[in-house]
């Protein structure tokens, strides 16, 4: 790789070696410690899920700019939500994907796959350095995820409204299972414009009349779907009282990028089982973090259009996040660097034009 | 709990209460086996099930698409789900069952109740003679149509032996116990040749169409004509090999199924003997594709479609005829 090739200089490292300014909070992920805010390691643990989020944000730029495809606003909107539960929420074992005493996580809103791989990749399921071949023929990261060649992926989705129904079913199972699996949780992200599948609310409804209180479906509720306003395509306010009114036990995150908040919730949500299942209403800001895509239903489907361009989002991000978190912006020149459209296996025999995004 | 009439195992030769009974038995032996009901057991026989096994029976309500999913949530815990609703329903759950059930190649085992034409008089809405145009083309999926209460319990305990994605078509009429012979036992992926005399006409059936073909077939021979009949309880996979060595033998083949003669048996006979380059001509005995099935006594829509032993004779003989 040029970096190494180019020596120890100041203004390069291997933008693959996050290691040098990030592991994950847990040396063992197996297992769960509640850290609460008198806590000594309470800022040190905000300090790792925000530098996790700023590094799901950079890694996806760099796979969806290699791929020319790609979701990034709801993949921004997520990113501190997939940080605080991958490096806080979540017991799990990335060298055993199938250890059967994990907690579950689905991801419905199947499309917003970019952060998702980068937060399996960081916690360590397959290297970061497949993420450059995100979208390639036979990379195993597939557009939307299938979980029989991705490490960490529980099932394959990208048809909207189904995996609700699939993690009652979960939650169902393990309570079937009985006691030794009592205290194992299944969490789902949906997305807002998801919630308009008809689906999604016989999930609700079977959840609720279960009582499964090891459910606990997250919303990410960023306002945009896909070609426009969640308001205007299909208002699905008042969404806390209509879940309210599906028996489910109802938090809204007013802010879902602060991990203060998120590290909180979650604490107490694992600390009181109250006999029904748990919706949680993250209010997100589609496209987080980079101001061309916040809040823009333009950036639901595309990547940067050009390197440059993804290096301007990099660099975005970096002096947001990654200058305040102690990340050395040699990272960012580096990731950019690295960034380089990855053409199809086959030449272009029929001069076809099909660009994706 | 509402009580439901649950018919003497000996007294019905209903395929549907048979199922239940047989999933009951399964269930007994294989302690992961549950089943999940969308609100019409005691119309599918799963109420049979739920008699001997309340506790194991899951209820999503009037949830197709639910029904489907929550059982691929229990099959990733480990369980062996039997989800089952009428078959005509299978069109409100296509899409779980391609994309979270086969993509994922999950344990999961449909049980599509009422198929065909069989539905008591429920109409065109209820009558499912179009799905498995697109059930044979989801990948991973099996589909198994067994013919008669034997080979269906023979096909469950496959199912739930047999890891992965399968759906089988239960009709809901009276079938006999063994269409077979002694010592019969259903293989996946199989078909069965069940008559083998002559090489004027070759039947292939499907499902609940053996006994028809059977009929056919006597009466086929009481009129010197030489009939070869092969049963295909598996649509997917295909027996292709069987279906080859009929070809080499016979001058015309006719395909039978409770099923539309397009997408279904016919398709895939059709299919396999062009890929061979095959000349043999081939005529269906099934419904219209075009048409909804109305309401109506099934003798009456079986004289409608042509599907009656009577039906199947003429055509083989007009057949022989044309390729003569």
């Amino acid at each position: 790789m040029s970096v190494a090739q180019a020596g120890v200089t100041p203004t390069h490292v291997d933008p693959m070696r996050f290691q040098l300014f990030w592991r994950p909070f847990r040396s063992d992920s197996s297992s769960v410690v509640d850290v609460l805010p008198f806590h000594r390691e309470y800022p040190a643990l905000l300090e790792s899920c925000e530098k996790m989020a700023y590094l799901i944000r950079s890694y996806s730029v760099f796979s969806m700019t290699c791929a020319s495809l790609g979701h990034p606003g709801g993949s921004f909107s997520e990113a501190e939500f997939l940080a605080v539960l991958y490096n806080y929420v979540l017991r799990y074992r990335p060298e055993d994907p199938s250890w059967p005493m994990r907690d579950v996580f689905y991801l419905s809103k199947c499309h917003a796959c970019p952060a998702y791989y980068a937060a399996l990749a960081l916690v360590g399921y397959f290297p970061v350095e497949r993420l450059k071949f995100y979208g390639q023929w036979g990379s195993g990261l597939e557009s939307h995820p299938d979980a029989l060649v991705t490490p960490g992926v529980e099932i394959s989705g990208g048809s909207l409204g189904q995996i609700p129904g699939v993690a009652v079913g979960r939650a169902l199972g393990i309570r079937r299972n009985g006691p030794d699996h009592n205290d194992r949780m299944v969490y789902v992200l949906l997305g807002d414009g998801e919630c308009n599948e008809g689906a999604v609310w016989e999930a609700f409804m079977a959840a609720a009349h279960y009582a499964l209180d090891n459910l606990t479906f997250v919303i990410d509720y960023n306002k945009v779907q896909a070609k426009g306003f969640v308001h205007q395509d299909m208002n699905i306010e008042p969404l806390a009282d209509k879940l309210r009114a599906f028996g489910l036990d109802v938090y809204e995150v007013s802010n879902g990028h602060n991990v203060a908040e998120l590290v909180d919730l979650f604490t107490t949500l694992r600390q009181h089982r109250r006999g029904k299942p748990v919706a949680v209403v993250l209010h997100t800001i589609k496209g987080k973090k980079v101001r061309q895509c916040q809040y823009n239903p333009n950036w639901h489907t595309s990547a940067p259009r050009t390197i440059e361009a993804a290096r301007a989002w990099l660099r975005e991000l970096w002096e947001q996040d990654g200058k305040r978190l102690g990340v050395p912006e040699a990272f960012v020149e580096s990731l950019g660097s690295a960034m380089e459209i990855v053409p199809p296996l086959h030449p272009d025999v029929e001069q076809v034009v099909d660009r994706q995004a | 709990m509402a009580q439901f009439t649950i018919p003497a195992r000996e007294a019905t030769k209903e395929m549907r209460y048979q199922m239940g009974y047989a999933l009951s038995d399964l269930a007994r032996e294989n302690p992961r086996i549950v089943a999940v009901d969308a609100d019409l057991r005691s119309s599918s026989g799963l109420h049979i099930f739920e008699y001997f096994h309340p506790d194991k029976l899951i209820k999503v309500g009037i949830a197709e698409q639910n029904l489907i999913a929550v059982s691929a949530g229990l099959s990733q815990e480990g369980y062996i789900p039997f989800p089952c609703t009428f078959d005509a329903f299978c069109r409100r759950f296509m899409d779980q069952l391609y994309v979270t059930v086969a993509y994922t190649n999950l344990n999961v085992k449909v049980l599509g109740a009422y198929a065909g034409l069989f539905t008591g008089k429920a109409g065109a809405t209820h009558q499912s003679d179009k799905e498995l145009s697109l059930l044979l083309r989801i990948p991973n999926l099996r589909v198994i149509e067994p013919g008669c209460n034997l080979e269906m319990a023979q096909a469950l305990r496959c199912a739930a032996e047999t890891p992965g994605p399968f759906y089988l078509r239960i009709v809901r009429c009276e079938v006999e116990y063994n269409e077979l012979f002694d010592g019969y036992q259903f293989r996946l992926g199989k078909g069965v040749r069940v008559i083998d005399e002559g090489d004027d006409v070759g039947l292939v059936t499907t499902g609940y169409m053996i006994r028809t073909g059977k009929a056919a077939a006597r009466k086929l021979l009481a009129r010197g004509v030489g009939v070869r009949l092969d049963h295909h309880p598996t649509l997917k996979p295909f027996d292709r090999e069987l279906l080859y060595d009929m070809a080499r033998r016979v001058k015309v083949i006719l395909t039978l199924e409770n099923h539309c003669t397009s997408g279904g048996l016919y398709s895939l006979v059709a299919e396999a003997l062009a890929t061979e380059g095959m000349a043999v001509r081939v005529g269906a005995i099934g419904t219209d594709p075009e048409d909804f099935i109305h309401t109506g006594h099934v003798n009456d829509l079986l004289y409608r479609y042509g599907m009656t032993s009577d039906h199947v004779v003429e055509k083989a003989l007009a057949l022989r005829k044309r390729s003569s």
